[in-house]
């Protein structure tokens, strides 16, 4: 009789019922939509945060003493302290490859370009880097650099092209389709400047080129000077600060636990022994950026959460106290007629479930609707609805559903059936 | 009235018995000081303007209500030393409810809402649910709501609502005043037949024709007993 009672009832005023579920329905699309930004926004952040660079920086180990990362007076070192070409695949050979998103080596001098001095950097722009398990891999700064801005054509990796960063295009005149004469020590090279690069940095008063022609400009065949490098990294956390002071702090449980989690740290120091004679450090302030940016976000999106959580259980309190006042003749009945007091608390918390279920359910479908819609005007891509949500959501919906039933409910056990039959009340 | 009848209804082990029974709604005195005596078998009729005790009087009977003085027995069992169990399962083995207003529950069928009643007090039986509402000639209108039922026939299902689960006592608070004429000799002809079949059937009213069809009329003014008289003999 029961399942009878509940179906017959909550059919009945479906007016009040549905505003019971659109009231659950807004708070669980909100809470499954922020729910699957939250799981999938600390990759997505990471991502987005990937436009501001390279979080991690590879260069030789006597080199890594140098204060500065590509000062104005770089140039060339002895052989002995440059990185061999040949060991760049060693880069997705670590434990963490497919968070390697792409890396660029780079190799800098100076040099005369049409008679005036000028810091020439040699780099990769978009270079195919065949690798055995992804033969159409490409790394570069086109992939790790997205903050470049080129007004014209990229470079071709193969050719001797160039980009002119904006403020040494402005004091030289140079533009896209000019050709440079370079010349370091006896060696002469003309390069085509394909397009204006803009990057709010260094490289605005630099000639940017292809690796290879930096490599003959500057005879350095094969070498490279340091490496950037973006990497999808998480958060950092107790452990991975504790690993950053001193690995070798780490107990085995601890190193373990560092070693497979996608730390920065824990990227670098596997880079670190893929690469010998190198030093591989994280630019903290990029790699610490993501952390704080990601770690904030997730606590706003918990707080939103929660709050859209207590708002939906306070309309559903209100929504049921109504309908408690609205049926005390119907409970006053109930317990004339011998009903047990939870016997009707059964009536009203399946009835406050069943609104939570229905809202759940189509709280879920909104909810994936507004995490796309979230993730494209965000991201620019959609989010991975996580399924994990739907379970969670479900009940989540219930959960409030019956928390705003409580209170309302503790009136049930209240009303005199002589009272409300006769209109005493 | 007659001597010998109502010498015999009091000397009676009384099923219901009332004892200097109080009941004050803050400053109002809704009963003062009722003592009185039901037998097994009777029909009562409570009679008295509005505002005279009779609804109230019948609420403390069927532990609907509590009495703020004096006590009430019940087959010579204290009410006031039950606790809320015992009470409820007192209600529901021994106490009927007939109301003036039916209250039958809107999203119910009839057969269902008959069947709650089965429900609160053990097991549901289709069958004899629709027995019942057969009986009182409601057969063709079982699966109909509440608001697709004229007054009497609302009024039927709620005496079939009433009767389901075979109480001794029917207690009828107003049983006929929402009805026309024609339900209202339906009602009361149900009643009598109840009355016949050996249940006790307390009623409340306030029309002295309908309390006639009882045979104990107790008169009740202001919450204090007035006096009784006999029309028939209690059928024991």
């Amino acid at each position: 009789m029961l399942p009878r009672l509940i179906i017959q009832s909550w059919r009945h005023n479906l007016r009040r019922k549905a505003l019971a579920v659109v009231t659950v329905l807004f708070a669980a699309a909100l809470v499954s939509a922020l729910l699957a930004v939250s799981i999938d926004v600390g990759d997505k952040m990471a991502r987005e945060m990937k436009s501001y660079g390279a979080n991690i920086l590879i260069e030789p180990t006597g080199q890594a003493v140098l204060p500065a990362l590509l000062g104005e007076n770089a140039s060339p070192l002895p052989s002995q302290d440059l990185l061999n070409e040949s060991d760049l695949p060693n880069i997705n050979n670590i434990f963490w490859r497919n968070n390697i998103l792409g890396y660029a080596p780079l190799l800098v001098g100076r040099a005369k370009a049409n008679g005036r001095d000028t810091v020439i950097t040699g780099t990769f722009f978009n270079k195919s880097f065949p690798l055995a398990d992804e033969p159409g891999y490409h790394t570069g700064h086109k992939v790790i650099s997205t903050y470049w801005n080129v007004s014209g054509e990229w470079p071709d990796d193969e050719k001797t092209e160039a980009l002119v960063g904006r403020k040494l295009a402005e004091s030289t005149g140079w533009k896209a389709g000019d050709t440079v004469e370079l010349t370091q020590s006896q060696r002469r090279l003309r390069v085509k400047i394909t397009g204006i690069l803009e990057t709010g940095s260094a490289e605005d008063q630099q000639l940017v080129l292809p690796l290879v022609i930096a490599q003959k400009l500057f005879n350095q065949e094969g070498k490279v000077q340091s490496i950037r490098i973006s990497a999808l990294t998480v958060p950092e956390s107790q452990l991975s600060r504790k690993a950053r002071r001193d690995v070798e702090s780490l107990n085995a449980g601890e190193y373990d636990s560092w070693y497979c989690t996608a730390y920065v740290s824990s990227i670098a120091h596997q880079l670190e022994e893929a690469l010998p004679g190198t030093a591989v450090r994280p630019i903290w302030q990029v790699a610490a950026s993501e952390g704080v940016v990601v770690g904030k976000v997730q606590l706003l999106l918990i707080v939103a959460t929660v709050a859209a959580l207590i708002a939906a259980s306070m309309g559903i309190a209100s929504l049921t106290t109504t309908s408690i006042l609205e049926r005390t003749q119907e409970i006053g009945l109930m317990k004339a007629l011998d009903a047990r007091l939870w016997q009707i608390l059964a009536l009203f918390y399946a009835e406050s479930a069943l609104n939570g279920l229905v809202g759940g359910l189509l709280g879920c479908v909104a909810g994936w609707g507004l995490a796309q819609l979230i993730g494209r005007e965000l991201f620019g891509a959609a989010l991975n609805f996580n399924w994990i949500v739907v379970p969670t959501v479900l009940a989540l919906s219930i959960l409030i559903s019956l928390i705003g039933t409580w209170i309302p409910a503790q009136r049930i056990a209240k009303l005199y059936p002589a009272e409300v039959l006769y209109g005493r009340h | 009235m007659s001597s010998s009848l109502l010498e015999k209804a009091t000397t009676q082990t009384a099923a219901i018995e009332t004892v200097g029974l109080c009941k004050r709604f803050g400053q109002v005195t809704a009963l003062d000081h009722v003592n009185l005596r039901i037998h097994r078998g009777e029909f009562t009729a409570f009679m008295g303007a509005s505002g005279s005790g009779k609804t109230t009087l019948m609420n403390i009977m069927t532990c609907l209500d509590t009495a703020t003085e004096g006590k009430v027995l019940l087959d010579g069992r204290d009410v006031a030393t039950f606790d809320d169990e015992m009470r409820r399962k007192f209600r529901s083995e021994k106490i009927g409810l007939v109301f003036q207003q039916f209250h039958l529950i809107p999203y119910l069928s009839a057969l269902e809402n008959v069947m709650l009643a089965q429900h609160y007090h053990s097991v549901v039986d289709e069958p004899t649910a629709l027995k019942v509402l057969e009986q009182f000639g409601m057969g063709h209108r079982v699966h109909h709501l509440p608001k697709q039922l004229s007054g009497g026939e609302q009024q039927r299902v709620c005496i079939a609502r009433a009767l389901v689960n075979e109480p001794p006592f029917i207690f009828a608070d107003e049983p006929t005043g929402n009805l026309d004429e024609e339900n209202e000799q339906v009602v009361m002809d149900f009643l009598k037949q109840l009355h016949s079949q050996g249940r006790t059937i307390i009623m409340v009213t306030h029309n002295p024709d309908l309390a006639r069809s009882a045979n104990r009329i107790v008169r009740l003014h202001h919450g204090k007993y007035l006096g009784e008289e006999l029309e028939n003999a209690p059928k024991v």
